[in-house]
């Protein structure tokens, strides 16, 4: 429902990007950018951005910030095994996205959490 | 061992099944030269340093990888090479127009269980030129066999 | 301007130059990367999100966002906001998530926070921020995901943490902080994530971890922890800890008594001369244990109670004997690496029946029993090279159906059993001086690469055919790579002009089907010096 990708746009023109090339896109990203690999049908090309697109984290560090994929049940995450939303079907709890809710809790499908 | 040359033949899916192949060449990579055929997929070349869980491709595809010397090194060429094909590319096409020494890294390998040839020039450019129209293609890989001038007469 | 409508007709109130689109009776509002220099005014009321960032906003003009009461994601990361005021943000009663990284905010409100009750996520890393105030969050109770990291924090915000029941993950990476002290994190029993990774931690207080009942990742990585983190007791239901790189040098007895939950523990990198017998015990949860280089460990760990171990990597260590038990108290362990010890006699693996690969060069071994690989199915890789081996009993590798690689270099052996060996690829043999045997290849119908210890022994794999007595030696020197390489050079002169020959399929077998025969891989390749006759 939300903007597919924040903070960017595509090709050489970005904010973000540090070096380029036309087939590649971005090769390197400005300090405290996430370098995101983006496939377009058959074409992947880098972006930098100041935050991870849907279905995506990101990951700081001194070297490079990379944006890495969340498991397959979440929307968004804060990292690997913590997710902040899940997809239709799942529901969250602790950061887990779960087909069921713990003992004493009920699936909400509008928030998609257990409450 | 002799670096034998390859055949790229590329069809446009949107012009098949009666589309005429544009035919490419390229050079096989140490004893890797063989048969394979699959949809054209491009990898950037940072997708290859580590084994973050890509995509899975539905249909058989074959990576083509342009290579650039401003792109951080992270694996030599040949663990590229292997974690493109275990992505699950049924062959790599590396792009080594602007990467002098690729293919001098890729010389002396035996040991590639698919298909990995490196194109450089006109072929790579016509191969990048569709990629970057995101012109869905199919590519056959081929090993090129040419009759020498003198064909063999027991004199 | 006009809102893009899905359905129906275009709707006003869509700010110029910014592209909107409307989901219902709501709008989502995309301003990003117009190089603006302020928050637009004419916002609809019914905007739900709003992506500001990328431009050149250095101030959020009090009131902005005042009439956006149903805005439930603000962007306005990637801007050059120095500081946001309380006022700045009021009348978001509903907002759900705020991106301010990457901006230059060097200070946060204290006395007038912000008033976001519904907040869930905040983002603030990739700023300029040495302090978190004490009251900051105390706008922000339902605060669930909290980013600082990237900033110039020495210090943990302890105060400014206190007010925060519902943080479930926080991130404090990339900072300047070098201790962390008792009680530092005392009322966040929600959290489960804690991400400390890349500061310079060098002490903790013993009771820092306090009251974090609920946390399961704590990543205290690239630190300069010189002690191992005891605080870490207190976790109980810890399962992913990291402290590789790091500057440790001893795991005590016991380390993990607290920690019954974990399955992952990272700690590579490190000085570890010490690690107590006791250590690893009783963690059924941990699949994997890697220690490299503590050369203190004389004994090998007594790992009771950690019957889920499927990796177990113990090198450069100081072990000479192995327990007779270790199978009983590993059944799973698929990978053991042992190399680089002492290691004398070996065990019998018999219960270990899920190994795939074992790892055991550079020991002091000197025989093979024939229980000691018994029943090891689904071993895939035997690494025995550089040891004493003299003596391999006939039934050894029997039971090894699915062995592919066996690397025997640098031993003593004089004999090789070839029982149970058929499915071998790769087999090394090299520096075996007393081993003159020459292996019939129908012993291997898979081998692809074999190294022996004598060039002759490769002449049973055709590597030598047209070598000829030495007096015919220089007119017709040539080996099968070779003829393959005269028979290829005549078919495909690389630099001749290329006549594409279209009846292809047949060749193109028949170059697979030679390739298979002749690529067994033979070295020492006779030569000149190393003819196909044993000299002896």
């Amino acid at each position: 429902q939300h903007k597919q990708i924040s903070g960017v746009s595509s090709g050489c023109q970005q904010g973000g990007c540090l070096t380029c090339s036309d087939y590649n896109g971005c090769l390197s990203c400005k300090p405290r950018f996430f370098m995101h690999l983006e496939r377009i049908g058959m074409k992947q090309i880098g972006v930098c951005m100041t935050s991870c697109p849907p279905g995506f984290y990101g990951t700081r560090s001194p070297e490079r910030n990379t944006c890495t994929k969340c498991r397959l049940e979440c929307d968004s995450c804060f990292n690997k095994n913590f997710c902040t939303r899940c997809r239709a079907g799942f529901y969250l709890h602790l950061g887990k996205c779960q087909e069921n809710c713990p003992e004493g809790l009920v699936r909400s499908d509008t928030q998609r959490e257990c409450v | 061992r002799p670096a034998l040359r390859a055949v790229i033949k590329v069809t446009l899916l949107k012009n098949e099944p009666m589309g005429k192949p544009i035919t490419l060449e390229g050079l096989f990579v140490g004893g890797s030269a063989g048969y394979a055929e699959g949809k054209l997929m491009q990898y950037h070349p940072l997708s290859l340093c580590n084994t973050s869980e890509d995509e899975r491709q539905e249909s058989d595809f074959i990576t083509i990888v342009k290579l650039e010397h401003r792109v951080r090194p992270c694996l030599p060429l040949l663990d590229k090479a292997r974690m493109a094909l275990d992505k699950g590319a049924q062959a790599v096409i590396f792009d080594v127009s602007d990467d002098a020494n690729a293919a001098a890294e890729l010389r002396e390998i035996d040991s590639l269980p698919r298909p990995v040839v490196l194109v450089e020039a006109e072929d790579a450019e016509e191969l990048m030129g569709l990629v970057n129209k995101n012109e869905e293609a199919k590519v056959r890989i081929e090993i090129m066999v040419e009759q020498s001038k003198w064909p063999h007469y027991d004199v | 301007g006009w809102i893009q409508d899905k359905q129906g007709p275009m709707m006003p109130l869509c700010p110029t130059p910014c592209q909107c689109e409307k989901d219902g009776i709501f709008v989502m509002v995309d301003c990003s990367e117009l190089g603006l220099s302020s928050v637009p005014a004419n916002l609809s009321p019914l905007t739900t999100y709003l992506d500001l960032s990328m431009n050149n906003i250095s101030e959020i003009q009090p009131r902005a966002f005042h009439r956006l009461h149903l805005l439930s994601e603000l962007r306005i990361s990637g801007n050059q906001l120095r500081y946001i005021s309380g006022h700045a943000l009021q009348g978001l009663h509903n907002l759900k998530v705020l991106m301010l990284q990457n901006n230059q905010l060097e200070r946060l409100p204290d006395d007038a926070p912000w008033d976001l009750p519904n907040l869930l996520s905040l983002r603030l890393d990739a700023n300029l921020l040495s302090e978190v105030p004490a009251g900051t969050f105390r706008g922000v109770r339902s605060l669930r995901h909290l980013w600082l990291d990237d900033n110039s924090l020495t210090t943990i915000p302890v105060t400014a943490l206190d007010s925060l029941p519902s943080l479930q993950a926080m991130t404090l990476a990339l900072n300047q902080i070098t201790h962390i002290p008792d009680y530092a994190f005392t009322n966040l029993t929600a959290l489960v994530v804690l991400h400390l990774h890349n500061n310079q931690i060098q002490s903790m207080g013993e009771r820092c971890f306090e009251g974090l009942h609920s946390l399961e990742t704590l990543d205290l990585n690239y630190n300069d922890l010189k002690e191992f983190p005891v605080a870490i007791r207190t976790l109980s239901k810890l399962q992913e800890l990291g402290f590789h790189n790091n500057n440790i040098k001893a795991i005590p007895e016991r380390a993990f008594v607290g920690n019954p939950q974990l399955q992952t523990i990272h700690f590579y990198e490190n000085p570890i001369q010490f690690v107590g017998k006791s250590a690893f015990q009783f963690l059924p949860k941990l699949h994997t244990l890697s220690l490299n280089g503590a050369t203190q460990i004389q004994e090998f760990p007594d790992l009771k109670g950690t019957t889920s171990l499927e990796i177990l990597t113990l090198t450069r260590a100081g072990l000479s004997t192995l327990p007779l038990d270790l199978c009983e108290q590993l059944p799973r362990l698929r990978v053991l690496e042992l190399s680089h010890n002492q290691i004398e006699d070996l065990p019998s693996f018999y219960h270990c029946s899920a190994l795939q690969e074992i790892g055991l060069q550079h020991n002091q071994i000197r025989r093979i029993e024939s229980q000691t690989f018994q029943q090891l199915t689904s071993l895939r890789a035997l690494d025995l090279s550089w040891n004493m081996i003299e003596w391999i009993h006939a039934d050894a590798f029997t039971s090894l159906h699915s062995l592919i690689k066996l690397d025997l270099t640098e031993n003593h052996l004089s004999s090789v059993p070839v029982a149970g060996l058929g499915s071998l690829t790769h087999l090394k043999l090299r520096g075996n001086t007393n081993l003159y045997e020459a292996f019939s290849p129908d012993n291997f119908p898979r081998m692809r690469v074999i190294e022996m210890p004598y060039a002759y022994q490769c002449c049973v794999y055709g590597s030598c055919e047209s070598y000829k007595p030495s007096n015919q030696w220089d007119t017709e020197q040539s080996n099968t790579d070779e003829d393959l390489h005269k028979r290829t050079v005549a078919m495909y002169p690389i630099h001749a002009e290329s006549h594409y020959d279209p009846d292809l399929e047949e060749f193109q077998m028949e170059i697979e089907e030679s390739k298979l025969q002749t690529s067994v891989q033979c070295t020492p390749t006779p030569g000149p010096f190393r003819p196909c006759d044993s000299l002896l």
